[in-house]
């Protein structure tokens, strides 16, 4: 019975990608446009993108897994951008602009764990709603950003800043096609390929990670064990702060080397696409990375297709990633979400 | 005999309620120790507090003869106590082996990631070791609840934990998986465990025990070895023999047949909860339900007064076939309901009298009009002598006494033909209860009815003219409340059968059962 449905469901799944790949073969009239679209710059370019997606995502996961869902990682992306910015500009007279980046990098990583760690306390200290607290956390950031904005620079928007250079590496950078794609970036995104595995490994294979997914799927099972819930998942929390300050040092130390405080500021929503990101990549760092790199690479081709006169609705692509999600979670229905994600945790209760 | 456990005095209260009231404990090494109560003994509390999860507010825990103190599990684990909780602490979608190294993994040479398969071969060792089947790459989820079991057990044996304490392991479990988890006992016995086996019930108790201790409202009221126990001893002193108020219920002629339940099923996703209950209440007559806790009774008064959906067979109220009624047409037509827990149920805790007098009329309030009535309220503080500082006040103010006659006001208020009353006097004074008890026994004098669903023995006997009792989800036998004995049916509610079937008594087969009790009415 269950297994039927789930086979209907599929089937109205794999209709909707066939309804797209339609789209693809309406297309297909501009095919040689097509293929100058899809050049190694791009696919590089959008790796770049991809990276504070991905962290976010990976951070938002560990949160999760560990039972704090954890909304506010939108927010801690919106610090992080400042700080990084702000940092490097104040710092970059002193300590020259090469060393300015790295302390902009640190200070948002900071920032962001401290916003997480804010967000940890009011969940588990003080055991609100962890939504309501990510709301909160987000919504604050969206405040406090641009605001400083004008206190620090007069306006909304900072001017820009130093960034960081893309580094080829020595032979590797060389190969054909893949030394473009993979051995010439900046070094966040360097970050984000060594973090992406080691995320993995840590929550497969390790005692911590265990604990992690113990604590969200049945934190009495933990308890029992001796191991505390409540300091998995504050470390978790602040794994996701962590990963978040990398993510939005990314987006602007990475790239335009600018805060943008209007509308949605710079981050624009990439957090909240970071979750729908762990959410395709069914709560596996390489499967959210997965996910993280198709958003990306839709952000590019709409960037791209404007580039070449191509009208296109930027709003429309920024909704497909939710779109895709719904589509996931409801056709195909293999992400599983962690038992007790959400529910907050009180030792000695039976 | 040395003692590897040894609880002395210890005292554990919740705000309210005093769970463990200097109970005082020995185990002997290598020995079976039954704890044997009633739910709400104060069994597993005890058992909390020596694994850790409580910290008792006074008393001492020795291990082998050395005073230790408990603040978390971690400590209790480390002296080697190890627990398999009743509702099994084991994370579904890890495999076998993760679960039993949670907390204490091995790790690799790296000393970072986890030693899989050094895990995966020392659970293989141990489960070998107790005779246990189990593959140690198995998810969870997947395997048996008996498995499960073993897992837990696993868990603790995993972590060198010399004492098991067991919390009424065999509830979850069919017969033939209890069979073997007492085997499981036997090897682990042998090699040198000592066990702590909490269970409610009797013949298991003197199946395995070696020694067995009886809890009654949380005092340990006697331990005693398995060669001195008999069943009917033991029934008695869990239940107890406390000293009754008399009361005047004197005998009263019965009219029609009010309800009739015919093989009433309730059952929830996996388990049967109301098995083919069939029950009779006529008019002028109290029926009295007995059992211990989490039988079917709440489930079976739940399915009556419209609460609950039946899975089956029928209720007929009145003449008429209510089964599909909701709570709300069955209190139009007089069916009231007295629910087990005033404050969650019962009474909205932060309206005032005016307010909760009004709940289950609410719709008949047209819209604009205040949702409230003061004068209902007034009469039923008057009436049922309500403590309160007056109609405005919110029922939280009041004491749990007066919450509860304020409810069973509401309730009779109405002139109800059939009450249904749910525990009606749990944790009260006695001034209250004697007046709650007086309230039910003027229903049945005005020629209406009521159907008591009571886990207290004495209460079920006073009022009732047959006592049902309920096991597992079906009547096992319908007793009458003059001539039966408390140790009787606590051997009923224990699930054992009497073997001198009482001519009164009725198996609750088919409609039968209207005659009740002969001699004493008509």
């Amino acid at each position: 019975m269950i297994e039927n449905t789930r086979l209907t469901r599929r089937r109205i799944g794999l209709l909707v990608i066939a309804a797209v790949a339609v789209l693809g073969v309406v297309a297909s009239p501009y095919r040689t446009d097509i293929r100058n679209l899809f050049t190694v710059g791009f696919f590089n370019t959008a790796l770049t993108l991809a990276v504070p997606i991905t962290l976010a995502g990976v951070g938002g996961l560990y949160s999760e897994k560990s039972g704090v869902i954890n909304i506010g990682i939108e927010g801690l992306l919106i610090a992080a951008a400042f700080t990084s910015v702000l940092v490097t500009g104040t710092t970059v007279s002193t300590v020259g602009a090469d060393n300015a980046v790295w302390l902009g990098l640190l200070a948002a990583v900071v920032v962001s764990t401290l916003g997480a760690l804010l967000f940890g306390v009011i969940c588990i200290r003080y055991k609100a709603d962890q939504i309501i607290a990510g709301l909160a956390i987000w919504f604050v950031f969206l405040g406090l950003a641009p605001f400083f904005s004008r206190v620090y620079w007069g306006q909304i928007n900072s001017p820009t800043v130093a960034t960081f250079d893309q580094i080829a590496i020595p032979v590797l950078s060389e190969i054909p096609w893949l030394g473009t794609l993979l051995f010439t970036n900046y070094p966040t995104t360097y970050l984000m390929l060594i973090i992406v595995p080691v995320a993995w490994y840590v929550l497969k294979f390790t005692s911590f990670g265990m604990w992690v997914r113990a604590s969200g799927e049945h934190p009495e099972a933990l308890d029992t064990a001796g191991i505390s819930v409540n300091r998995v998942r504050y470390a978790s929390i602040m794994i996701s702060g962590a990963l978040s300050g990398i993510g939005g040092a990314a987006m602007t130390l990475s790239t335009v080397g600018q805060f943008i405080g209007q509308g949605q500021t710079i981050v624009n929503g990439r957090g909240f696409i970071g979750i729908v990101a762990y959410l395709m990549g069914n709560y596996n760092p390489i499967g959210t990375f997965g996910a993280a790199a198709l958003f990306a690479g839709l952000d590019a081709l709409q960037v791209r297709l404007q580039q070449i006169g191509f009208d296109i609705a930027p709003e429309l692509f920024g909704a497909i990633p939710y779109m895709a999600v719904i589509v996931v979670l409801v056709f195909f229905g293999y992400t599983r979400i962690p038992d007790r994600a959400g529910e907050n945790y009180e030792s000695g209760d039976d | 005999m040395s003692h590897s456990v040894e609880l002395t005095d210890i005292r554990k209260t919740f705000p309210g309620v005093v769970a463990n009231d200097d109970v005082s404990l020995s185990v002997g090494d290598g020995d079976i120790h039954v704890i044997l109560g009633e739910n709400g003994a104060g069994k597993s509390t005890l058992m909390n507090v020596l694994y850790g999860l409580y910290q008792p507010d006074s008393g001492t825990i020795r291990i082998n003869g050395e005073e230790k103190r408990f603040d978390s599990p971690q400590d209790a684990i480390d002296e080697g106590i190890g627990m398999i909780h009743q509702h099994f602490k084991l994370v579904g979608p890890m495999t076998v082996t993760e679960n039993i190294v949670l907390g204490s993994e091995p790790t690799d040479s790296f000393g970072i990631g986890v030693d899989m398969k050094t895990a995966r071969r020392e659970v293989r060792e141990i489960s070998e070791r107790y005779g246990f089947d189990i593959d140690p790459d198995a998810v969870v989820e997947d395997v048996s609840v008996g498995v499960r079991q073993r897992v837990e057990i696993l868990k603790a044996l995993y972590r060198g934990a010399d004492i098991l304490i067991l919390d009424e392991p065999t509830a979850v479990l069919t017969p033939d998986e209890i069979e073997s988890l007492f085997e499981v006992f036997e090897e682990l016995i042998d090699q040198g465990k000592t066990i702590i086996f909490i269970t409610h019930k009797l013949d298991e108790a003197m199946t395995v025990a070696d020694d067995i201790t009886v809890l009654r409202e949380g005092r340990n009221v006697t331990t005693l070895p398995v060669e001195e126990a008999t069943n009917n001893h033991l029934a008695e002193l869990m239940v107890g023999d406390e000293v009754l108020l008399e009361l005047n219920r004197e005998p009263h002629p019965k009219g029609d047949v009010l309800l009739t339940v015919d093989d009433l099923q309730v059952a929830n996703d996996d388990t049967t909860l109301v098995e083919g209950v069939d029950l009779t209440v006529r008019e002028g007559e109290t029926l009295g339900i007995a059992g211990v806790d989490g039988n079917g009774q709440s489930e079976l008064s739940d399915a009556i007064a419209g609460l609950l959906d039946a899975d089956g067979g029928s209720v007929t109220f009145d003449g008429e076939d209510v089964t599909d009624w909701d709570r709300k047409r069955l209190n139009d037509a007089g069916l009231a309901y007295i629910p087990p827990d005033r404050q969650e149920q019962g009474l909205v805790m932060n309206f005032d009298h005016g307010e909760n007098v009004i709940l289950g009329e609410q719709h008949t309030f047209p819209i604009g009009r205040r949702m409230r009535d003061d004068e209902l309220a007034e009469k039923i503080i008057e009436e049922y002598d309500v403590r309160t500082s007056g109609t405005g006040a919110p029922a939280k103010s009041l004491s749990g006494g007066n919450q509860q006659k304020l409810l069973v006001g509401r309730e009779l208020e109405r002139d109800p033909k059939l009450v249904i009353a749910s525990n009606p006097t749990r944790g009260l004074d006695v001034g209250s209860i004697e007046f709650i008890h007086e309230q039910l026994l003027s229903v049945r004098r005005d020629d209406r009815a009521v159907l008591l669903i009571s886990s207290k023995l004495d209460e079920l006997q006073q009022l009732s003219d047959r006592i049902a009792v309920m096991y597992e989800g079906e009547i096992i036998d319908t007793v009458d409340p003059e001539t039966v004995t408390e140790r009787e049916l606590g051997l009923l509610m224990a699930g054992q059968e009497l073997t001198d079937v009482s001519p009164n008594s009725d198996r609750g087969e088919g409609t039968s059962q209207t005659a009740g009790i002969d001699g004493e009415s008509e």
